[in-house]
């Protein structure tokens, strides 16, 4: 499904990291794999360092966290918010939703949306969509984006496919109108059949937890994980986005009548250094202008390695120049999603740590 | 501010406690019927008969049949 | 927020309830009440019978069923749905979301959003909201918004204070552009800060699952609940209703520039009848514009609650013509969403009971 949306800009771009570092050599010591084999791993996905957060942290102690930051500079005026989207799968209670959380903590307006969104990897796209959308209400002039995970809390250290990938982060984009008459092309796709590629079997009203639920299992391939555990099919993941990335930014591009090379970088998601190497391969756009290495700094830290990336990889550059990027946001869901855009100057684009 | 008439509330509290009468000085805990119903119930009244609104947390804190009073009167000024 | 949608209609709305119904005068010895208090509480409250799913029926069965007999009746064809939108605070998952999973048991194409909303009783309101939203894209034409709870699934049976008044359902409602201009106006109002009156503390991230949670204890007589049960302070949600409600729609009746008189039906969320007859008086409101008998005859179906009142009360006149109505949803959040459009005609407007091959 593609769309366009005009006379929209992202602001700034604030990333949250948790102080917390864990290395792979530490998790290593947990899988029931001998040394050697975990170390070819490491070498060739790329993983080396991630932050996860302390127990008993939450999305919202993330967010909140964020927020007061940009609110102390001076660079969000808290009466200023008109919506605050909230895309995360690991959210504080069932029930409220944990946009209402924050802005309950933070004394936000009652004039305000506040929308927690379901979403994986494809959430960053997927919530400036929903900020765009929301912009062309004549009473919605600033949009609060937060994508926030704290997936690493649900990970079996015994399992080897997910455990040393995962990190946690959250981050804040402030989304408002442009009053240039920009032109935003995106496109989204999704497929349902595939959503246990990416699942938690317990914990929701199919399969509620219980002490069962909680019990490590054999699981095949020398890997051990509860229910309550997040499953990532790693190779079904790996297959889908080698053979429907490249052909939806290839038409993104085609309809927006931009050449590749006119692409100034491609801010993929960032599953592993492996993948994203093997998506520059396919698409023949040299590593340079596709950067990989978010993972090996931090962890795959779900719908935050886009905005991770911009601050990480492109910090002054998108602080003094406007840059043409095209985003890639892919995975659970399935979804997988383009977005191409003007970006920058942003009036914020750092990283700062969670305490 | 309207003279309340402090006979007229406390039937009203008895019609809601379903009891003959209610005294100044009754503990309202010791009411079997003093429940999250009855609760309900006299925040209805307060705000239909008395318009005023009695929050959760001022009604937890009071104790008699005569607190509940003031705090309705105190509410009309 | 105030929203101004235009050219967007409802064109269907199918409610279904699982068929198991049950009357309070069979329940009331669980909830260890005497007969003269359970009395006292069935004529407060109207109560007479609910609906309760199966163990093995998640909400998103009853939806689906209902989304089923739309494509079977063909009122809908699956290649029409641009976006798949799953309101509910009972989903299969937390990952992956239940959209998602329908998308898959439905085998619809690729280009479809599907989107889980996390509302309660404010959530067909705030559905509608992002079905407008969607619509105003040129490539969407078509909603389906799905609304469904299984609250009967978050609380003990032994809960006296919530378990009778709760009713489990879900409804499928078909949103969709028109040439008509049919302008709606709606107003969103949140505040978190007293995110402690509707709640259900465990089993997420800030409380994780664990035998402590999972522990059944009685709170004060006759209301038996865990952690993983929804928690609701009653006289936190009656100030709401009563301070916060009628104040928005009013609001949202000067927004659109309507009355009382120009306003032919209030559907309102039902807590419980006896709020709703509150409410009514209290905005001066004729009751026979504010109808009032879900909770007696289905329970609280939280987000459906709405649709649900709609189809038992208005299903003629909107199969045959247009009403102007005011449409008002609010609950956990504490979230409170009200509107102003009209309604119908209708293709469909009907409830049926969740009957699976």
């Amino acid at each position: 499904m593609n769309f366009i949306f005009r006379r929209k800009r992202i602001a700034g771009v604030l990333v949250v990291v948790p102080e917390n570092e864990r290395s792979f050599s530490e998790d290593m010591k947990n899988f029931n794999f001998p040394e050697a084999r975990s170390l070819k791993l490491k070498e060739v996905m790329g993983f080396d360092k991630r932050r996860v957060v302390k127990p008993g942290v939450c999305v919202s102690d993330l967010a909140v966290f964020g927020l007061e930051h940009l609110m102390g500079e001076g660079l969000l005026k808290r009466d200023e918010i008109d919506a605050l989207l909230l895309v995360t799968q690991t959210p504080d209670h069932l029930m409220p939703a944990t946009s209402s959380l924050i802005q309950g903590r933070l004394g936000l307006k009652q004039d305000i949306l506040c929308l927690d969104i379901n979403q994986a990897c494809a959430g960053f796209v997927i919530g400036l969509m929903q900020a765009f959308m929301l912009l062309e209400q004549e009473s919605v002039n600033k949009v609060v984006l937060i994508n926030a995970d704290v997936l690493s809390r649900k990970t079996s250290p015994k399992d080897r496919n997910i455990y040393p990938l995962i990190g946690d982060a959250a981050s804040i984009v402030v989304v408002e109108r442009d009053p240039e008459d920009s032109v935003i092309h995106a496109s989204l796709k999704m497929d349902g059949s595939r959503a246990g590629a990416l699942i938690i079997p317990a914990g929701g009203l199919r399969l509620p937890s219980s002490p069962e639920t909680a019990h490590l299992e054999e699981v095949g391939d020398n890997n051990l994980r509860a229910k309550d555990h997040v499953f990532m099919d790693g190779s079904a993941i790996f297959n889908f986005v080698q053979t429907e990335v490249p052909p939806l930014i290839e038409n993104l591009l085609a309809r927006a009548g931009v050449a590749s090379e006119a692409v100034d970088y491609f801010l993929c998601h960032q599953p592993n250094r492996f993948m994203l190497e093997k998506l520059a391969d396919k698409m023949k756009v040299p590593y340079a202008r596709m950067p990989n290495n978010v993972v090996e700094h931090f962890g795959n830290n779900g719908s935050v390695t886009i905005p991770t990336v911009m601050a990480y990889n492109l910090r002054e550059r998108l602080l003094r120049e406007q840059l043409q990027v095209c985003l890639a946001a892919y995975g659970g869901g399935l979804a997988w999603s383009a977005m191409l855009l003007k970006l920058g100057k942003l009036a914020f684009n750092t990283i700062i740590e969670y305490k | 501010m309207n003279y309340m008439d402090k006979t007229e509330f406390n039937q009203r509290l008895a019609a809601i406690l379903d009891v003959e009468e209610v005294k100044p000085d009754n503990v309202l805990k010791d009411f079997d019927s003093w429940d999250s119903l009855a609760i309900l119930s006299v925040l209805a009244m307060a705000d239909a008969q008395y318009g005023v609104s009695i929050k959760a947390e001022e009604i937890r804190s009071v104790v008699t049949a005569e607190d509940l009073v003031r705090l309705v009167e105190a509410k009309r000024k | 927020m105030k929203c101004i949608f235009k050219n967007k209609r409802i064109s269907s709305i199918i409610v279904v309830a699982p068929s198991q119904e049950y009357r309070f005068d069979d329940e009331y010895a669980f909830y260890k009440m005497t007969e003269a208090q359970a009395k006292r509480f069935k004529k407060m409250m109207s109560l007479d019978r609910h609906r309760i799913a199966p163990p093995e029926v998640c909400a998103s069965d009853l939806a689906l069923f209902g989304l089923q007999q739309l494509l079977d009746d063909g009122v809908l064809k699956k290649e029409e749905i641009n976006a798949l939108l799953f309101v509910s605070q009972t989903p299969d998952y937390v990952i992956p979301p239940t959209s998602n999973v329908i998308h898959g048991k439905l085998g619809l194409g690729h280009d479809v959003i599907c989107m889980d909303i996390n509302q309660g009783c404010a959530g067909f309101l705030a559905g509608l909201m992002q079905a407008f939203l969607l619509l105003g894209m040129e490539a969407v034409s078509k909603v389906v918004l799905l609304t469904a709870d299984t609250g009967s699934k978050q609380m003990d049976r032994g809960n006296r204070v919530s378990y009778p008044l709760n009713g489990d359902a879900a409804a499928a409602t078909i949103i969709e552009r028109c040439s008509e201009e049919k302008t709606i106006h709606m107003d969103i109002k949140n505040d978190g800060s007293r995110y402690k009156a509707i709640i259900v503390p465990g089993g997420a991230y800030r409380m994780p699952s664990s035998p402590e949670t999972l522990k059944l204890q009685e709170m004060e007589e006759g209301v038996v609940r865990s952690l993983e049960h929804v928690h609701m302070d009653g006289a936190a949600v009656f100030n709401f209703t009563m301070d916060d409600i009628p104040p928005q729609i009013e609001d949202v009746m000067a927004f659109s520039g309507d009355t009382r008189e120009s306003i032919q039906h209030f559907f309102l969320h039902q807590p419980n009848p006896f709020i709703v007859t509150q409410m009514a008086q209290k905005m001066k409101i004729p009751q026979a514009k504010v109808p009032n008998n879900v909770v007696s005859l289905y329970g609280n179906c939280s987000s459906t609650t709405v649709p649900m009142n709609i189809a038992l009360n208005c299903s003629e006149p909107l199969l045959a013509g247009t009403r102007h109505v005011c449409l008002s949803g609010f609950g956990v959040g504490l979230t409170w969403i009200s509107a102003v459009m009209d309604l119908g005609p209708l293709t469909v407007c009907k409830i049926v009971d969740y009957k699976p091959n």
